[in-house]
């Protein structure tokens, strides 16, 4: 059960830029207003998700093939809530200041959309090793957002990068880059880029201009 | 029968093995843990009141912090609640208590330190709260929670031992832009010392 090199990519590209669970499917996206103020608490939530999102598709896609198909949603969601908490305990056992930082945002990842929508969209009907690889890609796609995000938010409502202060004294921090509205403002500026990007490919796959 | 058994059966045994497993590693995973998130608990606890009592200890050193913990600080329950104190020469010399309320968004809670006479705040510091960060949040950095060292609290009456410049008699400075919180701040420290130090006088 090897995946080829193709399909791997093919994976990849499609979780990170092509299908990017942010800005292409709009799933996902409350957390990525939540936590996104400081890079290190996206950093780890971005982590937090890739993790559950893969071990779940894994092991659902393993038991695919047993689960009566009318219950398959009970089970997903059992799998996945298992997963949040062992990262859960994980972050307040070993990484105490972080999980204060999160909060209650590390129990939600469980109603994070990405994770069931993968669960059901991709697991469901592909083999475990390139399940898991799509969980992978699919975090890492989120991640990136988020990271991007995080680092305007952080740079101009803190000053700085991964808590190292950068600017100086001279700069005025941004009080609406530390409060949520301002991830909807750069959400939709990130998501009007990459549309931007990808708007001509799609003319040329549809044989006509898209529209709105 | 057939049919009963397919729709029916099946799946709740499906979904009992499923929950067991998920359950049983859980289980498994929280028991090996439990001591660490005890012992993590316990010191961000202990750097709680060494640091209100304005005692130095190196952060992140568990061990080191118990040592310098249960070397100065002694603690007794009064009604529901723990209070620490120190000694000196078999005298109490200062106290500190948890102070509990309600700030913007959700609960605070709080240790405060004051001297045996009641007359000086030695230390303030937040257990827990949810205000804005970079706002009302900044109530956990050092500036904020510094000056209240050494405040006087000897020759006020009606309670009011905290106020903010620029007002008359203010010895605190709030937090611009973050008035909520430090309003609400100020109101449940206020609170919390009178009530303290009318309850140890009662005694």
């Amino acid at each position: 059960m090897i995946v080829d090199k193709k399909r791997v990519k093919q994976i990849f590209k499609s979780g990170i830029w092509d299908d990017n669970p942010v800005f292409r499917q709009v799933i996902g996206i409350c957390s990525s207003l939540a936590v996104t103020n400081l890079l290190m608490s996206s950093l780890i939530m971005g982590l937090a998700l890739t993790f559950v999102t893969a071990f779940s598709e894994l092991t659902i896609s393993i038991i695919r093939k047993f689960t009566p198909k009318h219950i398959r949603m009970v089970v997903q969601v059992l799998i996945i809530s298992a997963f949040v908490i062992i990262v859960d305990i994980f972050l307040k056992a070993y990484y105490p200041e972080m999980s204060k930082a999160l909060g209650p945002y590390v129990g939600l990842i469980i109603t994070n959309c990405i994770i069931m929508g993968r669960c059901e969209a991709f697991a469901q009907s592909n083999p475990p090793i390139s399940s898991f690889l799509d969980g992978i890609a699919s975090g890492l796609g989120y991640t990136m957002v988020l990271l991007m995000i995080a680092f305007i938010r952080e740079l101009m409502g803190f000053g700085s990068i991964f808590g190292i202060q950068l600017l100086g004294n001279w700069w005025t921090r941004w009080t609406i880059m530390v409060m949520p509205p301002s991830a909807f403002f750069i959400m939709g500026v990130i998501f009007w880029w990459a549309r931007s990007k990808t708007e001509k490919k799609e003319e040329k796959k549809e044989g006509g201009k898209v529209t709105a | 029968m057939k049919d009963f058994k397919r729709k029916y059966i099946l799946p709740i045994l499906f979904t009992i093995i499923v929950t067991a497993v998920t359950t049983f590693l859980l289980a498994g995973i929280n028991y090996l843990t439990t001591d660490a998130i005890a012992l993590n608990e316990e010191t961000t606890l202990r750097s709680t009141i060494l640091y209100v009592f304005n005692i130095d200890y190196p952060s992140g050193d568990a061990k080191k912090i118990e040592e310098i913990f249960t070397q100065h600080v002694k603690s007794k329950e009064v009604g529901d609640k723990t209070i620490y104190y120190i000694e000196d020469r078999n005298e109490i010399s200062a106290y500190a208590f948890p102070v509990d309320g309600v700030a913007l968004w959700g609960s605070v809670h709080a240790y405060v330190a004051i001297s045996s006479d009641y007359n000086e705040i030695l230390g303030i510091d937040f257990v827990s709260q949810s205000e804005t960060p970079g706002l009302g949040g900044r109530i956990s950095e050092a500036w904020f929670k510094e000056q209240f060292r050494g405040l006087k609290l000897g020759d006020i009456q009606d309670g009011e031992y905290i106020v903010y410049r620029p007002a008359p008699g203010g010895n605190v400075d709030g937090i611009s832009g973050a008035t909520l919180t430090s309003n609400a701040i100020r109101e449940l420290l206020n609170k919390g010392i009178y009530e303290f130090i009318s309850e140890q006088r009662g005694l």
